[in-house]
């Protein structure tokens, strides 16, 4: 019913099958959808947050989208300004999921701030002093290059380009993509430092606060490196699963081995630098506020279980892995998924590990668990990303070489012209 | 904070701040604007068509753009990086050249040659996106699908033809046509404006007036160079055929079936015309 809009030799499941499959997705935006009404028309008191415990279950996840949608810009850079031509094959898939990842970030923080009316005043009356108004520019700004650059993909399906207009377009949007690239890794740069840079002003909760040089504190550098290092990670997983899901062969081997070995010592380095940063704050940052390091390991589930897990289990064990030159492809997916769960765990140590240990002496340890409303809208989100991923992998060409590759290998050889054939030549 | 909001005042800070969110923002809206622009001036030039061969040129696979000088066995391995147009490639005339067009006395009694069965009069002309141009005694010329592509396809199901005083360019759509579910351009083998529509897909199709003086072929295949193509093609079409489940397969030597695409499987034939006809 659909066939003139799936790529050319692309094969994909009838579309009735396909949208039996999205129903459930859709059933679940529709739940995050109404929940998304609930909290925006009646405000903040649908969510368990309060005035003491500030970041709850879509801070957590804006951070951890912010960061692995960084494959986008980290692969952008490395494609259009490095010129690794071998990220060809998977561009267009970093950009749809870049795009999904951003696009989530700015609706949970819709939701979050509130007051959806006055949403301009971020821009038109911003905090110059606040962290949080760069980021907010910039997430804005990137999200408006992402879907600029998401524009010559959808322009790219088979039958958008017989519009001359569109083909056209997308031709030339194509020629401003290393400019695009540029501004993307410029502005990506700057918001997952300055979503780090909060932590240098959070100087009444010492266990996340951090020093650093000059204004920028040290967690500044790590969200920074943590997140350029988890996008390729984040791309080869997902590539991974909808390799799985569709029996494709989407990434060729090289392209594979480009994102693991770069992500493994990006993730090295990444490892270091938070192990040298824990240093300081247990003798130095941590003593300085009058606090013994490990009485904030005290309350349970966090114990130092979670400090190693995040540094060692989650971060040092995959970037291994993933730097290793004798690594397996069959350990790199499994590696890669470590590494994104690694950056999960430690979005989540900094914003709610954070928030529910005390910070005064008539402090207790707070629990939080998310209302339903929460927890809608989070699901809600996630279905968005599995939609908009699911039907741009159907009908555009989210994978440059899926056709080449899942050809069958007999075809993958050249055939020579046989003799005979030769002779005749010139009759 | 905005120089027109009540109480500003002008920091450090600001003037950073803004300088880079600015220069960000001035940086986008032209990139913008410079890509509406080229669109809008590509679009009145008409290189619409040349930008679509570009980009399908560049997805075919390299077994698919062999140089026809590696066809004849002039050389051992050329790809074509022209698209297919010798007429703008410089390594083309340093090779012994192709005769002239087929002069139109020679219409009326054209000598006829079959390569495993496929009609291919010698005093036609053949584009690699398997059409046939056939100048005529009043200086236009009939354009056609070539015999390899008339039975590959078939009869089509539906066939869109430009009008008359429609412009076509070498290797811009010539006419579109669907085959069940598969849908395929043809590529034009000519510049020229189209004077008639033919009646039969199978048979001629438009009457194109060139555009110049006189038809500029040079990037058309011709005499000796006719059966060394449709070899290859016949390659290219086996090795298609022998991929994934469908099983299908020609077998050395023999020729394809009239109505081919009617055989191959719903599933693969738009991927197979499309390969074929240099759609990818």
């Amino acid at each position: 019913m659909d066939n003139l809009l799936l790529m050319r030799g692309g094969r994909r499941s009838p579309l009735r099958g396909f949208l039996i499959r999205l129903a459930p997705w859709a059933a679940l935006l529709t739940l995050g959808i109404y929940s998304a009404y609930l909290i925006l028309s009646r405000g903040l008191n649908q969510t368990n947050m309060d005035n003491r415990f500030v970041f709850g279950l879509w801070i957590f996840t804006d951070l951890g989208v912010i960061a692995l949608g960084a494959g986008a810009f980290f692969t952008g850079a490395l494609l259009y300004l490095l010129k690794r031509r071998e990220l060809k094959a998977v561009i267009n898939s970093a950009v749809v999921l870049g795009f999904i990842c951003y696009s989530s970030a700015v609706v949970l923080l819709a939701l979050d701030v509130g007051q959806p009316l006055r949403a301009w005043f971020t821009f038109w009356h911003p905090n110059a002093h606040s962290m949080l108004t760069e980021v907010t520019f910039c997430i804005s700004c990137y999200l408006f290059v992402l879907t600029v650059e998401y524009l010559p993909v959808i322009l790219r399906n088979r039958r958008l380009r017989q519009v001359p207009l569109f083909l056209v377009l997308e031709f030339q949007l194509h020629k401003v993509m290393p400019i695009l690239a540029a501004i993307g890794a410029f502005l990506s740069f700057f918001h997952q430092g300055s979503l780090g840079g909060l932590f240098g002003v959070l100087r009444g909760r010492p266990f996340a606060y951090r020093e650093g040089l000059a204004l920028w504190p040290s967690t500044f550098f790590l969200f920074i490196l943590s997140a350029a290092a988890v996008g390729p990670s984040f791309l080869l997983v997902i590539t991974w699963i909808v390799s799985k899901v569709s029996g494709r062969r989407l990434m060729p081997p090289e392209a594979r081995r480009l994102l693991a070995r770069i992500s493994g010592y990006m993730l090295l380095v990444y490892v270091a630098l938070k192990g040298a940063d824990t240093l300081v704050w247990i003798n130095w940052t941590a003593p300085a506020a009058g606090l013994h390091p490990f009485w904030f390991y005290a309350y349970q589930p966090f114990g130092t279980w979670v400090l190693f897990s995040e540094i060692v289990l989650f971060g040092l064990l995959p970037a291994l892995i993933l730097s290793s030159r004798r690594s397996r492809g069959r350990w790199l997916v499994p590696a890669a998924a470590t590494a994104c769960a690694g950056v999960l765990l430690n979005r989540f140590v900094m914003t709610i590990q954070t928030l529910s240990l005390p910070t005064l002496a008539f402090d207790g340890f707070l629990t939080y668990i998310p209302s339903w409303q929460e927890v809608a809208a989070f699901a809600g989100i996630l279905a968005y990303g599995v939609l908009v991923y699911s039907v741009s992998f159907r009908y555009l060409p989210l994978y440059a070489q899926e056709r080449r590759l899942t050809l069958d290998s007999k075809a993958e050889r050249h055939v020579p012209v046989k003799e005979e054939r030769h002779v005749s030549v010139g009759v | 904070m905005f120089p027109w909001v009540y109480d500003f005042r002008w920091e450090p800070t600001h003037l950073i701040f803004l300088s880079l969110f600015f220069a960000v923002l001035l940086t986008l809206v032209s990139l913008l604007m410079l890509t509406v622009t080229r669109t809008v001036r590509a679009l009145r030039q008409g290189t619409a068509e040349a930008i679509r061969w570009a980009e399908d040129f560049h997805d075919l696979p390299d077994s698919s753009k062999a140089c026809r000088h590696e066809l004849t066995g002039e050389v051992a391995r050329r790809t074509c990086a022209r698209g297919f147009d010798c007429r703008a490639c410089e390594g083309h005339a340093t090779f012994p050249s192709a005769p002239a067009a087929p002069s139109p006395a020679a219409v009326g009694d054209p000598p006829t040659a079959d390569i495993l069965g496929f009609h291919t009069p010698a005093d036609r002309l053949y584009h690699r996106g398997h059409t046939y141009v056939q100048p005529e005694a009043d200086g236009t010329v009939t354009v056609g699908l070539d015999a390899f592509a008339s039975r590959l396809i078939g009869r089509p199901d539906e066939i869109f033809l430009p009008p008359p005083g429609s412009q076509l360019t070498v290797n811009g759509t010539a006419w579109r046509l669907r085959k069940g579910t598969a849908e395929v351009r043809i590529l034009s083998p000519v510049d020229g404006e189209v004077t008639e529509q033919g009646g039969d897909p199978l048979g001629w199709v438009l009457r194109v007036r060139p555009a110049g003086e006189s038809l500029d072929s040079r990037h058309l295949l011709r005499d000796g160079e006719i059966r060394p193509w449709v070899l290859r093609e016949l390659e290219r079409l086996e090795g298609l055929l022998s991929r994934g489940p469908t099983g299908i397969s020609l077998a050395d030597g023999g020729a394809p079936i009239e109505d081919l695409a009617s055989a191959i499987p719903e599933a693969r034939r738009d991927e197979i015309l499309g390969e074929m006809l240099l759609e990818p």
